[in-house]
């Protein structure tokens, strides 16, 4: 789930964060610009590791705070294809399910990734909630729910940022993870049990 | 920003849930308050907890490391297994590519034995387990 990337970043320190030690502030510094955001192809940047070098520390003219070129490691969430992985059920639609690490949001399953046969039926309980159903040879119907859902993951995209979006839709996703479940093993952890 | 080297090293969830452990994430709300933490780190925190992570440790990982060079396992599907840590051969075979070619039952409930004996069991199960004591 997790790896490590060695980046290298200019980055101009406030003036206001000079009285920390250097390290500190850098550190602080680099948590603001790169913390919850995606790098297409590395991931999702989670923390920041350790810092390896620090360079620089000019003043450029015009400029009232100096600029460092760092370079260090952080910690970047970038499943892999075949990982396998424990999510939270958020969503079941028409056209799958939707899963969630707490911090990761944008898992989807698609409906032919589910355990076959599959079909999705309305919940009895809750109105306007509507549950993916397994049909397991004799024994009764199975959920597709809970918090311990497994999954194998399929791939991992980068979309770009699209240039317009309409009113309404869902919030752009720069990192879409898709997996399937239709191997044994797989699903809610209490059908295996 | 450079790339320098986009993969430095893998990490299995115990790595990360250490490493924001020692920066001062917990799950008591007192202490959260007064951490430097942000937001996003302590949700990454947050999912761990309730993984097999929170029971591991660096000496149990090493170990499992080792003995697993027996099974003829590629770093990914080590990786795997420790962040899952199955309970059983039905739980493990998911994490083994192509199992049904490289491993035949016997095998699985070999690997699954050297699990239950090298890592600690999941924070979960653990309480199940209680359960069924009480209730016998």
């Amino acid at each position: 789930m997790f790896f490590l990337s060695k980046l290298e970043h200019k980055l101009r320190l406030p003036p206001h964060k000079l009285d920390m030690p250097i390290e500190e502030s850098i550190t602080d510094e680099l948590q603001s610009i790169f913390l919850d955001k995606v790098i297409p192809k590395l991931g999702l940047c989670i923390s920041v590791y350790n810092i390896i070098s620090i360079e620089g520390g000019f003043v450029l003219p015009n400029d009232g705070a100096p600029t460092y070129t760092v370079v260090f490691r952080m910690i970047m969430f970038r499943p892999y294809v075949g990982e396998i992985i424990e999510a939270k059920l958020i969503e079941s639609d028409t056209k799958g399910i939707r899963l969630s690490l707490g911090f990761f949001e944008d898992i989807y399953i698609s409906s032919y990734a589910l355990q076959q046969p599959a079909h999705l039926e309305p919940d009895p309980e809750i109105p306007n909630e509507k549950f993916w159903v397994w049909k397991h040879e004799e024994e009764e119907d199975l959920r597709v729910e809970g918090n311990e859902i497994r999954f194998r993951v399929i791939s991992v995209d980068y979309p770009t940022i699209p240039l317009e979006q309409d009113q309404g839709s869902k919030p752009f996703a720069p990192m879409v993870v898709t997996g399937e479940m239709n191997m044994e093993g797989l699903g809610p952890a209490s059908w295996w049990v | 920003m450079k790339i320098l080297k986009a993969n430095a090293g893998a990490l299995t969830n115990f790595e990360v849930y250490d490493f924001l452990h020692k920066k001062g994430a917990s799950v008591d709300p007192a202490q959260r308050v007064m951490t430097k933490l942000r937001e996003s780190e302590l949700k990454v925190f947050d999912h761990l907890v309730h993984t097999a992570a929170c029971n591991q440790t660096r000496e149990s990982i090493i170990e499992f490391t080792e003995k697993s060079k027996e099974f003829n396992l590629a770093k990914s599907e080590v990786v795997n297994i420790i962040n899952i840590r199955p309970t059983d051969p039905v739980e493990a075979a998911p994490c083994i590519e192509d199992y049904l070619e490289r491993m035949d039952d016997e095998l699985l409930e070999e690997l699954q034995t050297m699990i239950n004996t090298v890592l600690p069991p999941r924070p979960e199960r653990q309480m199940s387990e209680e359960d069924e004591m009480d209730a016998s």
